[in-house]
């Protein structure tokens, strides 16, 4: 990866009208976007509006996404020291317990809803989660 | 003083406490359901946290989201705002229990204010002239005649399990009140399930004139004048103005000092706002108190150039009041614009603003969260945007207030704007002499 040509890139979306820069050649491939300040408040209505429907674009044929119910923090095992409930390539079945979001020192189990492989664990361990933030990508079977 | 403060509110008052907290140099936290994503409120603060779907029983109102979020982000404090759980006792209590500070009053205060019965026996035992009425159960047409005798005539007959104007009856002299009596106790037996009635002395013409009081945990209460609310649709207030024309100097002196006896019986800190009716012998009584910062707050921060918010979170933070009420400056006035059609019922327009100029220049201000190309959801409370205009004196006030209407321009939905033009013709509110039934009787068109 060549550190002066993304330090090229970034400085010409910087200094120009551009917010999105999509560059890719042999194998390389390099995405700047740039985050429009609050005050100009048209361009951050248009900007929000493009990404209103937050997750859906990632969703592949045959993938379903598990999103949290709740507001709180992710954890991938029931314990510190404990085996994670899942990790990717593992096979799940509904009513599979795939994680935990704790909230208000309550700890709720989240189960799968359909059978299938995990694909993608989307959240670090210990991270907070918002409503409806995916938290799995499976692949159904 | 705080680190971080979550706003468990949306709109205008969440953008407002937010810019509050950037002067303050704390660090704010915004809570939104999925049908804010675009609101202002989640652009301008620090954080933001998704809650919940758009109804408010699953996001603005859900208790353990909020807590949730407050705890993920590390907020060390929540400001309610104005309605949602602002006055929660439940919720003011679980912030403590989670050792959140909670910008408001008790869970203890809250109850206590919000029990009718107590809060006007509290205010009657210190001193706090009370609607006068018949002390529980009127249980024969006898006993209420003697009653009304003792009050004073008219006297109106109310449900002890009523609202909604159910079971009650205004009754001018004894001759009409044993029928009014049977009457109500059979319309609130039917509608309640209960035939229990009592007796207050009904009130004519009143105003609406509340009194803002602040608190701090050093025993001190302080009152920053009055703002008239006579102007009421359904007793949703629309429009509020201070000082009320209905009262001079030494009223205001005799409700304010009432006003903070009362706070003071009841050790209030923070902001609060106690509610008085005037009847037009220029008597007040102690309606409510409301343990919250309200709507129409700006009046009172124009006048007497005082920051109502930040004083809420500098006593929540253990300080003292730090701007003492002073002599008022001149006349302010808000006008509430709101999401609906006047022309046809005031039925709800939500939908894109495809246009906007919001007004400017001397003595204006606007505290709103919408932006051009900004689409109002149908989920929630129809208030787009506070006007507020100041002026010398209300003549002043009100002609600026014309002004400005004029000017502040939305399009692709209907709004009240057109609505408050009128009330600015009308020679009732010129002149300044007009009570809670002013639009009972007004039309629009």
């Amino acid at each position: 990866m060549d550190l002066n040509l993304i330090k090229k890139l970034v400085r010409i979306v910087d200094t120009s009208d551009i917010t999105d820069l999509e560059v890719e050649e042999s194998g390389f491939r390099v995405k700047i976007a740039k985050k429009i300040r609050a005050f100009q408040t048209a361009p951050v209505a248009e900007k929000v509006q493009e990404e209103k429907l937050p997750s859906k674009p990632e969703v592949q044929e045959n993938t379903h996404e598990i999103r949290s119910p709740i507001v709180g923090t992710f954890y991938r095992a029931p314990a510190p020291d404990a085996d994670s409930y899942v990790n990717v390539g593992d096979t799940v079945s509904p009513g599979s317990v795939l994680c935990i979001v704790e909230a208000m020192k309550l700890m709720n189990e989240i189960e799968s809803d359909v059978s299938g492989k995990i694909l993608k664990i989307l959240v670090e361990n210990g991270k907070p989660v918002e409503y409806n933030q995916p938290l799995f990508l499976i692949q159904v079977s | 003083m705080f680190n971080k403060i979550l706003i468990a509110n949306r709109g205008e008052i969440a953008l407002r406490i937010i810019r509050t907290c950037k002067e303050l140099g704390i660090k704010t936290v915004a809570v939104y359901s999925e049908a804010d994503r675009d609101s202002l409120h989640v652009t301008f603060a620090d954080e933001a946290v998704c809650i919940g779907p758009p109804p408010s029983k699953d996001s603005y109102l859900k208790i353990p989201s909020i807590i949730s979020a407050a705890q993920v982000t590390g907020a060390d404090a929540i400001h309610p705002g104005y309605g949602f759980l602002a006055e929660n006792a439940n919720f003011s209590e679980i912030c403590q229990e989670s050792k959140i500070k909670f910008i408001g009053p008790s869970s203890q205060m809250i109850n206590a204010m919000g029990d009718k019965a107590y809060a006007k026996d509290t205010m009657k035992k210190n001193g706090v002239p009370v609607i006068p009425g018949s002390n529980g159960i009127i249980k024969s047409g006898d006993e209420g005649i003697k009653v009304s005798h003792e009050i004073g005539f008219p006297v109106i007959i109310k449900a002890s399990a009523g609202g909604g104007g159910k079971g009650m009856r205004i009754v001018w002299e004894e001759k009409e009140f044993e029928k009014a009596f049977q009457t109500a106790k059979t319309e609130t037996e039917s509608a309640f399930g209960n035939s229990d009635v009592y007796i207050e002395k009904f009130i004519e013409n009143p105003r609406h004139v509340e009194i803002q009081v602040l608190g701090d945990s050093f025993g001190n209460v302080y009152h920053y004048g009055e703002r008239d609310c006579s102007v009421q649709r359904r007793h949703q207030k629309l429009i509020e103005e201070t000082p009320s024309p209905a009262i001079d100097a030494e009223i205001r002196n005799k409700m304010g000092e009432t006003a903070i006896l009362g706070a003071k019986a009841v050790n209030y800190e923070g902001a609060g706002t106690i509610e008085f009716l005037l009847d037009k012998y220029k008597n007040f009584y102690f309606m409510e108190m409301n343990t919250r910062i309200q709507v129409e707050h700006p009046v009172t921060e124009v006048v007497y150039e005082v920051d109502l918010i930040r004083q809420q979170i500098l006593v929540a933070a253990g300080r003292k009041v730090e701007t003492l009420p002073k002599k008022p400056s001149g006349h302010s006035i808000e006008f509430r614009i709101n999401a609906e059609d006047p022309e046809n019922g005031f039925r709800p327009s939500p939908g894109k603003i495809t246009s906007l100029h919001f007004p400017g220049g001397f003595g204006v201000r606007v505290d709103s969260h919408i932006y051009q190309s900004y689409t109002i959801p149908p989920y929630y409370d129809s208030l787009i945007a506070k006007l507020i205009v100041w002026g010398k004196n209300r003549q002043h006030a009100i002609a600026r207030g014309r002004r400005v209407l004029e000017e502040f321009t939305v399009e692709g939905i209907k709004t009240t704007i057109p609505f408050h033009l009128k009330v600015l013709e009308d020679e009732r509110f010129l002149s300044g002499n007009f009570d809670t039934s002013f639009l009972d009787n007004f039309v629009f068109k």
